[in-house]
């Protein structure tokens, strides 16, 4: 008993340390979003091409793959030949489906940033006045959602795409629900 | 060519230190006093090095010389003079170099004063210092050096973010950091003490004023933060009990705990173990802050720049010093038992235990508010914050009996007091801290924490006052003295007492501050066109114009609001301002500052071509925090001044035993 004090107080300094080294793996960036396992918010938006508007509910029983970007946004250059890819890799699956929402953007921007790139050849969201990102809870490009086939939001990636993200990630994601 | 004076500096003060570190050991374990006298020349001749880095760095600044890295990233060629000096403290690199500098002064500055007085505890402080000094070099040589130069020096630098350019924020920083190193040369003394096994008390006398000193500091840089988060951040509030924050008020709280606790160890000889564990957990906490700061384990508001590589080592670094220091109180703790037992819970020194036990509580509740959220997030996988709820739940409490603690305390005597006579003598100050409480409860204050600390600040002022009056009683009929010379003459036979009395007063006042804006802050967020008018409290505001300003290195909105209310008709003037180099608008809030409280208008954005929105908020009792911390500083000033008196009277009691220089 007379020397509980010594054990406590070294347990508490080593729990400390063990803290802040274990602490020290934490990304204070990585902020979980709170739209995982909730509903993804529900848009219709203008679209890039001109094109009729993007209903998000059209997208209901497929998964669906939303990627922010916008041209200003240097990070997107270095994941575009991977949307590309992805793209094309995954077109004659009829499950999944991909969408971009070029946001805080102008039209000019956006356009010729794909002409520049590349055209991934799925449709995207022209969104100037971040009305879609705000309500998905984008701060900060580029920025992918995973939804699912009933409109749940499965999975957030901040940052860029990589190489055998989709492989990695969703897919193990997609193959647990049935 | 400065820098690289500055570089070179540094790199030799870093042997130096080294030398500084080992000498001292090597004289002690082979008797050989010349080996301690190299160890304080290598203390001197580092503090001179660094005072020269510093000075190299500073002047790269001044001369714009965007070659060097840090320079180019913390100021512009627009930046004014007074900034570009500071901006030495603006960053991450530079302000290490400036602990390392402020650390070596310190230590350089305690050797010469303490060298012929301790001589037995120099070497170990001469050596425990260097290593702490050497520790931090490391860091800024090898994992953040601001000496390093750029191949293709920009034109202009990219300028010191607007929201440091404020004269709050010039200070802040460094009394914080004069604060922390300061609490290192107490703490030097104390490990010194274990180490040597002789554990007298003469390490408590050698750093009283040290650790007045420090605390002064501590307490001046929080003041000064709190100051600036008010009028530049403009939210409204001063303190958001975020983790940096907290990484500054824990050494303070475990601090404030030490200043009480050394007194019973002077006068009674206990607490031995405890005041020991008490500096050494405050040194510990100041690296800890410092760790949390720079590492960046924990998301704050501050965002500043992190890196993994250097929290590793800061981490590592930490670990040495308080496994170290703590090891070592828990290995010689046996040596220190005292005899010497409480003999009443109604003494002095039963209330300095309760008083210790508040703090180091308090102290506790934010460590784990500060914690509980890396834990959170290392074991689970969400992100939690801790925030003003919890705190306003635990430690608001545990201030109040703090309060409580501080107007029975000068009721009581050494050794302890007649349970009856303790009664009588609460009365008085009960009745009337009852009266005030009861009176602001029907008068105004609505919420119960505000009518008990009003009831409580009451109490305190009374008894103190007693205890004045008591003493000015007691020398008048002794001396025949007149009331006044009475008064003088009793403040300045006793500075530490009654400075402490001072910082009391302070204290006091600041708790009304807090309990006035905490509770009783009124809030309007609102739209306004040119022309609308709106009512907050007792203040009529309109919005006139809308007009362009433009200062040095800035350009600014400016909302000319007229307003009407008690203090008479006046402008104010909130600001949206765009400084040059950056995109990020800052906020300059117009704050009326008057004695029963604070109007505070913050221009937000234009919402349509002609209408803006605008966030006023009414603080009540806000000024009392600023003016109680002043009162505070002239307290500590008070105390600074009490000489080696009463060391001596004890010394010639015999309960210290002062040794003799080489």
């Amino acid at each position: 008993m007379k020397n509980l004090w010594k054990v406590i107080l070294l347990s508490v300094v080593v729990i400390i340390l063990v803290l802040f080294a274990l602490g020290l793996e934490n990304d204070p960036r990585n902020i979980p979003s709170p739209l995982v396992g909730r509903p993804a918010p529900l848009f219709s938006a203008p679209a890039l091409d001109d094109g009729p508007p993007i209903v998000m509910e059209s997208f209901r029983g497929r998964w669906l793959l939303v990627n922010f970007w916008g041209s200003w946004c240097g990070s997107c250059v270095r994941e575009h030949s991977y949307l590309i890819e992805l793209a094309r890799k995954t077109a004659k699956r009829n499950d999944f489906v991909m969408i971009g929402v070029d946001f805080k953007d102008t039209k000019e921007g956006g356009r010729s940033f794909l002409a520049s790139l590349g055209n991934p050849g799925y449709r995207h969201v022209f969104d100037p006045d971040q009305k879609v990102a705000i309500d998905w809870g984008v701060y900060g490009a580029p920025e992918t959602y995973l939804v699912d086939p009933t409109g749940i939001v499965r999975y957030k990636q901040v940052g860029p795409l990589y190489d055998g993200w989709f492989e990695q990630i969703a897919l193990p994601i997609m193959e647990k629900k049935p | 060519m400065w820098i690289e004076i500055a570089h070179f500096a540094t790199i030799v003060a870093l042997l130096l230190t080294l030398l500084q570190t080992s000498a001292p050991v090597v004289g002690v374990n082979m008797q050989r006093p010349v080996w301690i006298r190299v160890g304080r020349q290598a203390s001197f001749m580092a503090a001179g090095l660094l005072t020269l880095a510093i000075m190299g760095v500073v002047i790269s600044f001044l001369n714009h010389d965007f070659s060097v890295k840090y320079v180019a990233e913390h100021a512009s060629r627009s930046l004014p003079m007074f900034y570009l000096t500071t901006a030495l403290w603006g960053g991450h690199e530079g302000s290490l170099l400036f602990w390392a500098w402020l650390m070596a002064l310190f230590t350089a500055i305690a050797v010469g004063w303490h060298w012929s007085t301790h001589a037995r505890s120099i070497p170990w402080v001469l050596s425990i210092l260097g290593a702490v000094t050497s520790g931090f070099l490391i860091l800024v040589l090898f994992l953040s050096s601001p000496f390093e130069r750029l191949t293709d020096p920009p034109f202009d630098g990219q300028d010191l973010n607007p929201l440091l350019q404020d004269p709050g924020m010039v200070f802040h920083p460094p009394f914080l950091y004069m604060g922390y190193v300061g609490f290192a040369i107490p703490f030097a003394f104390a490990v010194a003490a274990l180490i040597n096994g002789r554990i007298t008390d003469e390490w408590i006398l050698a750093t009283r004023r040290w650790t007045l000193f420090s605390w002064a500091m501590l307490t001046t840089g929080i003041i000064f933060g709190a100051y600036w988060a008010y009028y530049e951040l403009g939210w409204g509030g001063y303190w958001a009990w975020d983790p940096v924050e907290n990484a500054s008020f824990m050494p303070w709280l475990i601090a404030t705990a030490f200043l009480h606790s050394v007194m019973v160890q002077e006068r009674r000889r206990m607490f031995k173990i405890w005041n020991l564990f008490l500096i050494i957990t405050t040194f510990a906490l100041s690296l800890l802050g410092t760790f949390l700061v720079r590492s960046g384990v924990l998301s704050s508001v501050h965002a500043f720049a992190s890196d993994p590589g250097r929290g590793v080592y800061i981490l590592m670094f930490m670990a040495v010093v308080l496994l170290f220091s703590f090891g070592l109180l828990v290995f010689r703790a046996d040596r220190l038992r005292t005899e010497v037992r409480l003999e009443s819970p109604f003494s002095m020194e039963a209330a300095f235990l309760f008083n210790n036990l508040f703090l180091v509580i308090a102290g506790l509740t934010v460590l784990l508010g500060t914690l509980y959220p890396l834990a959170v997030e290392t074991f689970g996988s969400s992100k939690v914050t801790v925030g003003a709820p919890y705190y306003n739940k635990v430690f608001i409490p545990i201030m109040l009996g703090i309060l409580l603690l501080m107007g029975v305390g000068p009721l009581l005597v050494w050794r302890g007091v007649q349970m009856k006579s303790l009664l009588q003598s609460l009365t008085k100050p009960a009745m009337v801290g009852l009266a005030g409480a009861g009176l602001s409860l029907l008068v105004v204050v609505n919420h119960p924490y505000g009518a008990i600390t009003v009831g409580l600040v009451l109490f305190v002022i009374h008894a103190h006052m007693t205890d004045v009056w008591h003493g000015i009683k007691k020398r008048m009929s002794n001396t025949g003295e007149g009331m006044t010379v009475a008064l003088m003459g009793l403040f300045t036979r006793n500075k530490r007492r009654y400075g402490g009395f001072i910082v009391h007063f302070g204290i006091l006042m600041m708790a009304m501050g807090f309990v006035g804006s905490g509770l009783f802050q009124e809030e309007k967020n609102l739209v306004l066109a040119q022309g609308d008018h709106v009512v907050i409290g007792r203040w009529k505001l309109v919005f006139e114009k809308i007009i362009d300003v433009e200062g040095k290195n800035w350009k600014a909105q400016e909302a000319v609001i007229q307003v009407e209310g008690p203090a008479g008709a006046f402008t104010l003037h909130p600001q949206k301002r765009v400084y040059q180099d950056h995109q990020m608008p800052t906020t300059e809030a117009a704050i009326f500052s008057g004695i029963r409280e604070d109007l505070y208008v913050v221009l937000g954005d234009a919402v349509t071509e002609t209408t803006w929105a605008f966030r006023i908020y009414r603080n009540p009792l806000v000024s009392w925090i600023w003016n109680g911390s002043g009162i505070m500083a002239l307290g500590i000033l008070f105390a600074l001044l009490q000489g080696r008196r009463l060391s001596r009277k004890i010394a010639e009691k015999g309960t210290v035993e002062l040794e003799r220089g080489t």
